[in-house]
C-alpha cells in the first residue's frame, strides 16, 4: 500500500492505517472497469507534492473519524471490519455532514490525476503534445440563424 | 540614473502595447517599451506536465493577490463586487486569456444617441474596421463569416470546433428561434505564420504550451523586436514624469533590483489595462497636476466597468467530451444583445457557451454537491458528469458610472512601495436587471438543449477580465481625459491605448477592440506627426 511506505508520511500511525480504507470507502475500486480504489494510490505522496497546506486538516478529519469508530464500534477506524466501517462513516457523515471535505478534494485531486485512471477514462496526461480532436460542428444548424436575415443595428 | 530620450516609451507590454508598437515601428522612431514582468515560457505551462489540472491553481491563477508572482502588483478589491483577473508579464492578460474575440456592434459606439444612456465614443465601427481587420491577420484569427448580428468581414482562418456540446447547443437556440455563431477566435486553427494550429489541450486559461493562442508575446513580440522595438522587462514603472509646460518627459522606473531609473521620452504611450493605468496615472503627482497626470477633469480612475458576469451550468448527456477544445471559446448566442424598449432594462448581453470542466473539477464540485456519492456508485455517478458539463456565461454591458472607480489605497503597496489600486465598484439596479433576465435565458438555453441539473451560480465575483472606461475618450475636456486618438486633453504628449480609454463596454470580451484602438491611435499619430503636439 503506497499510503503506508511513503517516508515523508505526515500522519501518525492510527491516522495511517484509517487513510487506505477511508479513501477506498470514498473511491472503492470498480472490478468491471479496472479502476482502481483511491486507497492504492500515493495519496500521501500527492499531498506532499501539490498540497502541504491541507495536511493539518487532513489529520484533523482522520482524528474525528478515528474517535467516532472508537465510540461507536469500539477501536479505530482501521482496526474495524467493512461492515463497522461503513457503519461508522454512515453515522459520522450524517452527524456531520461537512465531514471528509479536506479528505475528499485532495483525493479527487489525487485520483483523477492519476495516469491508470486518466489512461481508463481515455484522457491525455498532459494534454500537450498530443492533443485532443474535437468534432467540428455541423454547420447546416446554423441555417435557420442564417435565414433570419441581419440582426444588428445600423448606427 | 537618467537614461537616453527615446521617442516614444510604451509603458506595458500587453494587447494594446503589441499593437501599437507594431504600427508605429514603420515610423523608424526609436521606440521602447518597459514592462514590469517576464517573458514567459511556454514548455513551463501547466498543460505539459501530468498534474495540470492543480498546478494552474496558484502560479498561473488569474488573481494577482492568489498568484502573488513577485512581478504583480496588489489590489484591494474589499469594496469590490467584481475582483480582478490579469496576468502582468509580457503579453500582459494575453497569456491567460480565453481569446474569446468577438468585436463590438456598430450600435455600441452610439449608445446615447441610440438609447439615451452614457455617451457616444467619438469614433464609429466604420472607423474601426480596417483596424480589426488588421489585427485579425497579425494576432491569426480563427472564425465563420456571416454572422447575421454583425457587418460582414473575412475571417483569415476557419473556425475552431465546437464540438458535440456546440451543436446541442446550437440545436436548442435553434429550437428557440434565437441568434447563435461559432466563436471568433483568437486562436489559429490551421498552420499560420510558421504556428502550428491549436491541438485542442484545452486549458486556454494557464497558458498555451503549443503557441496556437494568439497570445501578443508570440503573435506579436518577436515581430517587433524584428521590426527594431526594444522591450525591457522587469521595469516596474513608479510615475511619469512632466515639466513646468505641462509635457510628459518620461517615467522613473524601478529594474529587478530594484534600482531607480529615469527614462526620458518625446512621447510617453500608457498601456498597463483599466487599472494599472490609472494607478500610474494617480501615482503621477506635481505642482501642475496635484491630483495626479492628466487629471483636470478628474475623471482618472472614474467610471471603472467590468461586464458583470452570470453564469449557468447544465449537463448534457451525450459523450460530448465537453471538456476538450479551446475552454472559453465554442459559441455565442446575441439574440439580447441589442436594447429592447419592452425589457426593463437598456441595451443587453451576450450569452457566450463555453467548454465543460475537466475531470478534477468535475469529481470534486460533484463529491462537494452531493451529486457524485462516495461508495459504489460513485464511478456510474462521475461517468455521467464527465464531459457533459456546459457553461453559459452571461456578459452583460456595463455602463458608466463615476461611483466605480479605481483609486490609490493609502496603505497597501507592492514590493517597490508603489501604493496598490484600490477597486470602489458595485453593479448598477439596470445591470441587476439585466443579469436576472440573462440568468433565465441561460437556464431556458440549457434546457432547450437537453441538459439536465441546470443550475444557475448568479453574479459571480471572479470574473473581472475585462478593464474599461478610467480614462475615458471624449471631445470635451471637463468630461474625459483623452481625446478621440488617445492623446491626452491635459498632457499633449501623453497617451492612452489600453482598456482605459473604452467609453462604454459593448458586452462583449474587449480585447480586438482594444487593439483594433491601439492601431487607430497609432495610424492618427502617423497620420498628425508633424502637428501631433498642437
Ligand atoms: C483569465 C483571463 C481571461 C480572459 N479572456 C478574454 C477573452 O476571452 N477575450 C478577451 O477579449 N479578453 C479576455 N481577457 C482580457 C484581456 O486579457 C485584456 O482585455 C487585454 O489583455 C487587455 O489589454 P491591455 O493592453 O489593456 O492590458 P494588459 O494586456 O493587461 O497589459 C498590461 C501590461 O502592463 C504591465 N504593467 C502594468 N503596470 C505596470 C507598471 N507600473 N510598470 C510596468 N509595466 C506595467 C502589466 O504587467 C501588463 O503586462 C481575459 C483576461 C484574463 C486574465
Amino acid at each position: 500500500m503506497a499510503n503506508v511506505i511513503t517516508s515523508d508520511n505526515f500522519l501518525n500511525d492510527e491516522q495511517t492505517k484509517s487513510l487506505t480504507p477511508l479513501l477506498n470507502c470514498i473511491v472503492p475500486p470498480d472490478a468491471d472497469s479496472g479502476m482502481p480504489g483511491a486507497g492504492e494510490l500515493d495519496f500521501i505522496g500527492y499531498v506532499n507534492e501539490f498540497a502541504p497546506e491541507a495536511a493539518a486538516g487532513i489529520r484533523s478529519e482522520l482524528d474525528e473519524l478515528n474517535t467516532a469508530a472508537t465510540e461507536e464500534a469500539g477501536s479505530s477506524f482501521g482496526e474495524l471490519s467493512g461492515a463497522d466501517q461503513a457503519t461508522v462513516l454512515e453515522i459520522l457523515r450524517h452527524r456531520n455532514v461537512r465531514f471528509g471535505r479536506a479528505i475528499v478534494v485532495q483525493a479527487m485531486a489525487c485520483y483523477y490525476q492519476d495516469d491508470q485512471v486518466v489512461a481508463l477514462l481515455g484522457e491525455q496526461s498532459p494534454p500537450f503534445p498530443e492533443g485532443n480532436t474535437v468534432h467540428p460542428g455541423d454547420l447546416t444548424l446554423l441555417d435557420p440563424v442564417k435565414a433570419a436575415g441581419r440582426r444588428y443595428r445600423e448606427a | 540614473m537618467a537614461d537616453d530620450v527615446v521617442d516614444v516609451l510604451i509603458i506595458g507590454a500587453g494587447a494594446s502595447a503589441a499593437a501599437f508598437a507594431w504600427s508605429m515601428a514603420d515610423t523608424r522612431m526609436r521606440i521602447l517599451c518597459l514592462e514590469q514582468g517576464d517573458w514567459m515560457n511556454p514548455a513551463d505551462y501547466p498543460s505539459t506536465s501530468k498534474h495540470w489540472q492543480v498546478r494552474r491553481q496558484i502560479a498561473y491563477n488569474q488573481s494577482p493577490n492568489i498568484r502573488q508572482r513577485d512581478t504583480d502588483y496588489p489590489i484591494n478589491e474589499d469594496e469590490s463586487a467584481v475582483s480582478v483577473a490579469n496576468f502582468n508579464g509580457v503579453g500582459g492578460g494575453t497569456i491567460l486569456y480565453s481569446a474569446h474575440f468577438p468585436r463590438f456592434k456598430p450600435s455600441d459606439f452610439r449608445v446615447k444617441s441610440l438609447d439615451g444612456v452614457a455617451d457616444d465614443w467619438p469614433l464609429t465601427y466604420q472607423d474601426l474596421d480596417p483596424y480589426f481587420a488588421q489585427n485579425d491577420k497579425n494576432m491569426g484569427v480563427s472564425g465563420l463569416s456571416g454572422d447575421p448580428m454583425i457587418p460582414y468581414h473575412d475571417m483569415p482562418l476557419h473556425h475552431i470546433p465546437i464540438g458535440k456540446m456546440g451543436d446541442a447547443m446550437g440545436r436548442g437556440f435553434n429550437k428557440l428561434g434565437w441568434h447563435w455563431w461559432p466563436s471568433d477566435a483568437a486562436i489559429i486553427s490551421e498552420d499560420y505564420e510558421g504556428r502550428e494550429k491549436c491541438a485542442n489541450l484545452g486549458p486556454c486559461n494557464s497558458g498555451c504550451a503549443k503557441g496556437a493562442k494568439s497570445s501578443v508575446d508570440i503573435a506579436y513580440w518577436p515581430l517587433n523586436q524584428r521590426l527594431g522595438v526594444e522591450l525591457k522587462t522587469r521595469c516596474r514603472v513608479r510615475e511619469i514624469t512632466v515639466d513646468e509646460n505641462d509635457m510628459a518627459t518620461g517615467a522613473i522606473y524601478f529594474d529587478e533590483n530594484g534600482i531607480e531609473h529615469h527614462q526620458r521620452a518625446e512621447i510617453v504611450v500608457m498601456a498597463c489595462n483599466g487599472v494599472g493605468t490609472p494607478r500610474l496615472l494617480l501615482n503621477s503627482t506635481s505642482k501642475n497636476f496635484p491630483d495626479g497626470l492628466a487629471n483636470r477633469s478628474g475623471l482618472v480612475g472614474k467610471n471603472l466597468m467590468f461586464h458583470p458576469w452570470g453564469m449557468v451550468e447544465g449537463y448534457i448527456e451525450e459523450g460530448m467530451m465537453s471538456h476538450l477544445g479551446p475552454q472559453g471559446t465554442c459559441l455565442l448566442s446575441q439574440e439580447f444583445y441589442e436594447t429592447d424598449t419592452a425589457r426593463d432594462f437598456v441595451r443587453g448581453y451576450t450569452l457566450q457557451v463555453t467548454r465543460g470542466q475537466p475531470p478534477v473539477s468535475v469529481a470534486t464540485n460533484g463529491m462537494l454537491r452531493g451529486d457524485i456519492p462516495w461508495g459504489n456508485d460513485h464511478h456510474a455517478a462521475f461517468k455521467r458528469y464527465h464531459g457533459n458539463s456546459v457553461l453559459v456565461g452571461i456578459c452583460c454591458e456595463d455602463l458608466p458610472e463615476e461611483v466605480n472607480q479605481v483609486t490609490l489605497d493609502p496603505e497597501l503597496k507592492d514590493s517597490n512601495g508603489i501604493p496598490a489600486p484600490k477597486l470602489t465598484y458595485r453593479l448598477s439596479e439596470n445591470s441587476e436587471r439585466m443579469m436576472a433576465h440573462g440568468l433565465a435565458r441561460a437556464e431556458e438555453a440549457l434546457e432547450a438543449a437537453g441538459a439536465f441539473q441546470i443550475t444557475p451560480f448568479g453574479q459571480v465575483r471572479h470574473t473581472g477580465w475585462h478593464l474599461m472606461g478610467t480614462a475615458r475618450m471624449g471631445g470635451d475636456p471637463s468630461r474625459s481625459v483623452v481625446n478621440g486618438w488617445g492623446r491626452s486633453h491635459d498632457v499633449k504628449n501623453l497617451f492612452v491605448i489600453d482598456g482605459s480609454i473604452f467609453v462604454t463596454s459593448g458586452a462583449v470580451n474587449p480585447t480586438t477592440t482594444i487593439q483594433a484602438l491601439a492601431l487607430y491611435i497609432a495610424d492618427q499619430m502617423k497620420n498628425n506627426l508633424a502637428t501631433l503636439f498642437d
